[in-house]
């Protein structure tokens, strides 16, 4: 194997990211609360700020830590294994902000905290499954068997997700109740609202960014320390 | 060369239970490992069949294998006969096991439960035979032997040395002397 | 007592027992374990006995509550059965010392998952359709359309046990883990316990097959998906 230069420090990347998104923030923020209000929800809406790209972020963590979860089983090399979990905790981060949004949102909207909203539902499976990847990580001693155990349950809980999501759709759909839609679908999009949430994706991309680079050395210093 | 260990290492929790250690079997050899309780014996052998990984090296083997430990794993459940012919079968053989329960005087219908420790330890080594792999890895094979046993054993041993590589983890140095052409000691560092 | 040996391969000196002969070879063997230490088989049968019964004192003694809760009830008293019968599967291993000898066997480890998982298949199917008549007797649960109900039964098991055998063989070599198995169970099969009772309220309500039927697709898709993944990845975890 290479001998790659082991850093001890972020490099400038990350902190490009990490900067950069934290300087954006109040901006995202600023635009979200300069935005006009929802013609039907009036100033609730400006929740979607936070709920949409937290749950964007959230999944697009899931994935990336399904595809390092791949690259780790062929390529068995420890760093992939790093990025996955980092992702996946960052990703649970995320998720959690994007369900207690999402309910948070569903309380004045609709009156309940909790709706089987197929999205809703599959992201509080995923939540689940990840917690239990996790557990799983934590409960397992030896490091080759704890990355590839980590590396199957990020898989098999990844292809859940659009199972999990058209079984929940048609076990709704059979009850005819109303259909909760906490995202875009309902609700008619100015630009300047679109540009806010557009915005505040980005930020939150740059810091998911800056945030798994970080948390991997961090991984890998740790790793270091456990070699010694 | 039936088996390769280069620059082993393994460590459980913050304990290194072997450190930078390599070795090599050929066809034909009977390798005894010595060593104290507590010394790697049993997780060595683990590590040369392939049920334990290396933290650190190269584990190579050209051939199969098979662990014998100590004390032997049965289901207590199945008859001798049984369970050999299953585990024949798991092997995709399909041989007699009948022979083999005669020279070890094993009674083949009777449920593992009823078996002593002697007898369990011949029966392990009759599956063995039965078996026959090309790397054979034994864990203290001579406990629980009687007198009868241990010349099994060393029948045994003896038709293993010809067409494959034993390697021994064992207490008993009178019988390392007999049996082994080499050692390998390990010490509690 | 002379117990017959049933069931061997064709052995004629060199013969050759092929790759799912063992397959089917060990879901054998493991069933004859099984029977011969009855406490397990018993065991999980008072299991969903108790569950069932202590569920319609819950949810009774009205018919109508009964019925409408019937499917959910049988579902997940099987989701539970599945959890602890492969528990059992792999548990036996362990206490006996015997899973290093599968895992020394020639060729890939698939083996030993689709064998672990047609003994579970085995066992509990029967015990499933057992769990059926004693929903249908403590919750009015009609039983007119009994081959779909079966068939229903089959996917929704198969979905269970595919991912509980995974589960339970990658948690056997960590003692007292167990624990973990229903954690990282049950948020995968989600899609199972809602596709299988769904259907069985369906046929239980007398719908048409042709509307049942998107179900049984995806209790397929989830099978077929978890069964092949599982497959894959059971190696992967056994090793070292």
């Amino acid at each position: 194997m290479l001998k790659v230069a082991q850093p001890d420090r972020p490099d400038a990347l990350t902190w490009v990211f990490l900067g950069l998104g934290l300087l954006l923030l109040p901006v995202g923020l600023y635009l979200a609360l300069s935005a006009p209000p929802d013609v039907n929800q009036g100033y609730l809406v400006r929740i979607m700020y936070l709920h949409v790209p937290g749950a964007w972020l959230g999944y697009l963590a899931f994935f990336v830590t399904f595809l390092y979860s791949l690259l780790y089983l062929f390529r068995r090399d420890p760093r992939h294994d790093r990025v996955a979990s980092s992702s996946a905790e960052i990703g649970l981060v995320f998720m959690g902000l994007a369900l207690v949004t999402g309910m948070l949102w569903a309380r004045p909207t609709w009156g309940v905290y909790w709706t089987w909203e197929p999205r809703l539902t599959t992201t509080a499976i995923l939540f689940a499954v990840y917690v239990g990847y996790f557990l799983l990580r934590g409960a397992i001693e030896d490091p080759e068997l704890r990355r590839k155990a980590a590396a199957a349950v990020g898989i098999l809980g990844f292809i859940n997700v659009p199972i999990s999501y058209m079984s929940v759709k048609w076990w709704r759909s059979l009850h005819q109740t109303q259909s909760i839609d906490l995202t875009t679908g309902k609700i008619h999009m100015d630009p300047a609202m679109l540009q806010a949430l557009l915005f505040n994706l980005l930020v939150f991309t740059l810091l998911y960014l800056g945030f798994v680079r970080f948390r991997s050395l961090l991984a890998a210093l740790e790793a270091r320390k456990e070699e010694a | 060369m039936l088996l390769r260990l280069q620059g082993i290492s393994k460590r459980f929790g913050r304990d290194w239970v072997v450190r930078d250690l390599s070795f090599t079997l050929e066809r034909g050899e009977v390798v005894a490992l010595l060593g104290p309780n507590g010394s790697g014996k049993t997780t060595l052998l683990r590590l040369m069949a392939g049920l334990l990984k290396p933290t650190r090296g190269q584990v190579e083997r050209a051939g199969r294998t098979l662990f014998l430990p100590n004390p032997p794993a049965f289901h207590r459940h199945l008859t001798a006969r049984e369970h050999l012919l299953y585990d024949l079968a798991f092997h995709h053989q399909g041989k007699e096991p009948e022979e083999a329960l005669d020279r070890f005087g094993l009674p083949g219908d009777l449920p593992l439960y009823a078996f002593s420790s002697g007898m369990k330890k011949r029966l392990a080594l009759a599956r063995l035979t039965l078996l026959f792999p090309d790397i054979w890895l034994l864990d203290e094979p001579e406990t629980a032997l009687d007198k009868g046993g241990r010349e099994l054993l060393l029948a045994t041993l003896a038709e293993a040395r010809k067409k494959a590589g034993v390697v021994l983890a064992t207490h008993d140095r009178t019988l390392a002397e007999r049996v082994a052409d080499r050692t390998l000691e390990l010490g509690v560092a | 007592m002379k117990l017959p040996v049933e069931g061997w391969p064709e052995v004629s000196g060199q013969g050759r027992v092929g790759a799912v002969r063992r397959v089917v070879l060990l879901a054998l063997r493991d069933l004859r374990l099984e029977v011969r230490d009855r406490a397990g088989l018993l065991s999980i049968l008072a299991f969903f006995a108790v569950m069932l019964f202590i569920m319609a004192l819950a949810l009774g003694p009205e018919e109508e509550p009964l019925r409408r809760a019937a499917p959910g009830v049988l579902w997940v008293a099987l989701a539970f059965g599945s959890t602890l019968l492969s528990t059992r599967a792999f548990a036996l291993e362990v206490e006996e010392g015997t899973l290093d000898d599968l895992l020394l066997a020639p060729g890939g480890k698939e083996w030993i998952y689709f064998g672990k998982l047609l003994f579970q298949m085995l066992l509990l199917l029967p015990l499933a359709a057992l769990a059926l008549l004693m929903a249908a007797g403590l919750f009015y649960l009609p039983l007119e359309r009994l081959f779909p109900l079966f068939l229903t039964l089959v996917l929704g098991v198969l979905g269970y046990a595919s991912v509980a055998t995974f589960y339970a063989g990658l948690l056997a070599r960590l003692r007292g883990r167990e624990v973990l198995l229903p954690l990282l169970l049950f948020s995968l099969v989600v899609p199972v316990v809602l596709a299988s009772v769904r259907a069985t309220t369906g046929l239980a309500e007398g719908l048409p097959v042709a509307e049942i039927s998107d179900w049984w697709q995806l209790l397929l898709v989830f099978d077929v998906v978890y069964l092949t993944a599982s497959a894959l990845l059971f190696p992967v975890v056994m090793e070292g």
